[in-house]
């Protein structure tokens, strides 16, 4: 069986499909397929699928060259309200 | 070697956001051969780390309005288009107002916004209810246009980019533009991390890194770099119905001075009120206007006072969930206006420093670039636009 319709990003729903074709137009960073493909734009921000990217573009990318998607606060989902009640 | 021309390039487009894309689709569209530089990727400055508005109210009466209806009416065409869904919707847009003195000065701007052609009035808080359930009953009153829309950015800024390509333009990504090399007057090409390319016409559409490019021609371009932080929420139920602003949103933007009033850190962080869903459900809100260099991270004390303030216009926000923050940086020019035409140097244009409006302005600054270039004259008076307005 193929592996194309395999789910790389649960969270968007993203196949190694989506992601090859996100490769060969031009992908070559984890953030260049997630914005090409909205992976590890989900709940998880991309701690799941990142690693498995990184590897499929290594098919194509000398693997020193494959940037890491850039990680932004917080570090896990966190209620507004409990921002609120830090000073 | 050959490296004097790379394919009979008509023009070399500098960046690869959705100004630097929408130059070359409307280039190419028209028969010019284009090669674009981009020294990372599609929507890795402004163009990604933008919210998603296509506002009309937000512009400055005059030529910046005009500009921006223009662009409205075709982003109305535009995705049959490209072909590419870019979600662009239309169902208008509020900035709240919180007390008299703001009343005023968003009376002012009505007035004048009516002038250059954009639906716009002021309503009640009945009326806010009616239209979006959920806003704080401290709001006195607001503006609503029906005009405002949204649109994906990053979408829109790759669907231009594929167009692009799908009418031969040349996209190379991953390939910085160190250098605009120049014969006497005149410039003749680029040097990239990849070599040298040559083109009778270059275009600069590197946002708020266009001046870097200038500054070693001695070309000023005063466009300088101001941040803006965004928060993202988790995926919710749809009930955002259009893009909400605040009053204070306007002042940080065309007129800082005017907060001078408001709390410390509003003030200091030039904090207003931009928010909406994605079609996904996300929630987007910001956001600050900070001149802190080119640093784009985000910070506590700015994504603090960015959710405290959006609390306070909509209270039920306090139970949903942040997945994600995001900085960016605006390309900002001290008239508020983007620089578009050519400069003093001799085939060699510029497109950058839009701030906050270059996914709104996208569309139009593409055909009006195109236009100029290949006709000579366009069909909207872009004397107000003239890069070199600054020096005169």
């Amino acid at each position: 069986m193929s592996d194309d319709k395999v789910f790389v990003c649960r969270c968007q729903e993203v196949t190694v499909e989506d992601v090859k074709e996100a490769i060969k137009d031009g992908a070559t960073t984890v953030a260049g397929v997630k914005i090409r493909t909205h992976a590890g734009m989900g709940l998880c921000q991309g701690r799941g699928c990142g690693k498995i990217i990184a590897r499929m573009l290594s098919e194509v990318e000398s693997p020193e060259k494959i940037t890491p998607g850039s990680s932004r606060p917080p570090a896990r989902v966190a209620k507004i309200s409990e921002f609120l009640e830090v000073k | 070697m050959n490296n004097k021309n790379i394919n009979d390039t008509d023009v070399i487009v500098i960046g690869g956001g959705v100004i630097g894309t929408s130059i070359a689709y409307n280039l190419s569209k028209r028969g010019k051969k284009v090669t674009l530089f981009e020294k990372y990727d599609h929507a890795k400055g402004a163009s990604g780390s933008s919210d998603q508005l296509v506002l009309m109210q937000s512009k400055k009466p005059g030529v910046h309005l005009a500009l921006a209806l223009e662009s409205l009416k075709m982003y109305k065409k535009l995705e049959e288009e490209l072909g590419e869904p870019i979600h662009f919707r239309q169902k208008g847009g509020m900035i709240l107002i919180e007390n008299e003195k703001e009343m005023e000065i968003m009376k002012g701007f009505v007035e004048k916004q009516k002038k250059t052609g954009l639906d716009v009035d002021i309503i009640t808080l009945e009326e806010i209810n009616k239209l979006q359930p959920g806003i704080s009953q401290d709001i006195i009153g607001a503006t609503y246009s029906p005009m405002d829309g949204e649109v994906d950015p990053i979408a829109l800024n790759i669907a231009f980019a594929r167009g692009a390509k799908a009418n031969g333009t040349k996209i190379v990504l991953g390939t910085e533009v160190k250098k605009i090399i120049t014969e006497g007057k005149k410039a003749v090409g680029v040097e990239t991390s990849k070599g040298k390319f040559y083109a009778p016409t270059i275009i600069n559409a590197a946002g708020v890194w266009a001046p870097l490019l200038f500054e070693k021609l001695g070309i000023e371009a005063p466009i300088k770099p101001r941040r803006g932080q965004i928060c993202i929420t988790d995926e919710v139920d749809y009930f955002i119905d259009m893009p909400i602003l605040s009053a204070k949103y306007m002042m940080a933007k065309h007129n800082p001075d005017l907060l001078k009033d408001a709390p410390e850190l509003i003030a200091k962080l030039g904090i207003g009120l931009a928010l909406s869903q994605s079609p996904k459900g996300n929630i987007m809100f910001g956001a600050t206007r900070e001149f802190v260099g080119y640093d784009k991270n985000v910070t506590y004390e700015g994504i603090g006072e960015v959710i405290r303030n959006a609390v306070t216009y909509f209270p039920q926000l306090k139970d949903m969930s942040i997945i994600r923050t995001m900085g960016g940086l605006r390309p900002f020019t001290p008239d508020g206006l983007p620089l578009i035409g050519w400069t003093e140097i001799e085939g060699l244009f510029i497109a950058a420093g839009h701030e906050g409006d270059g996914i709104a302005l996208a569309p139009v600054t593409g055909k009006v670039v195109a236009d100029i270039i290949i006709d000579g004259e366009t069909f909207v008076d872009m004397s107000g636009f003239d890069p070199n307005r600054f020096s005169k």
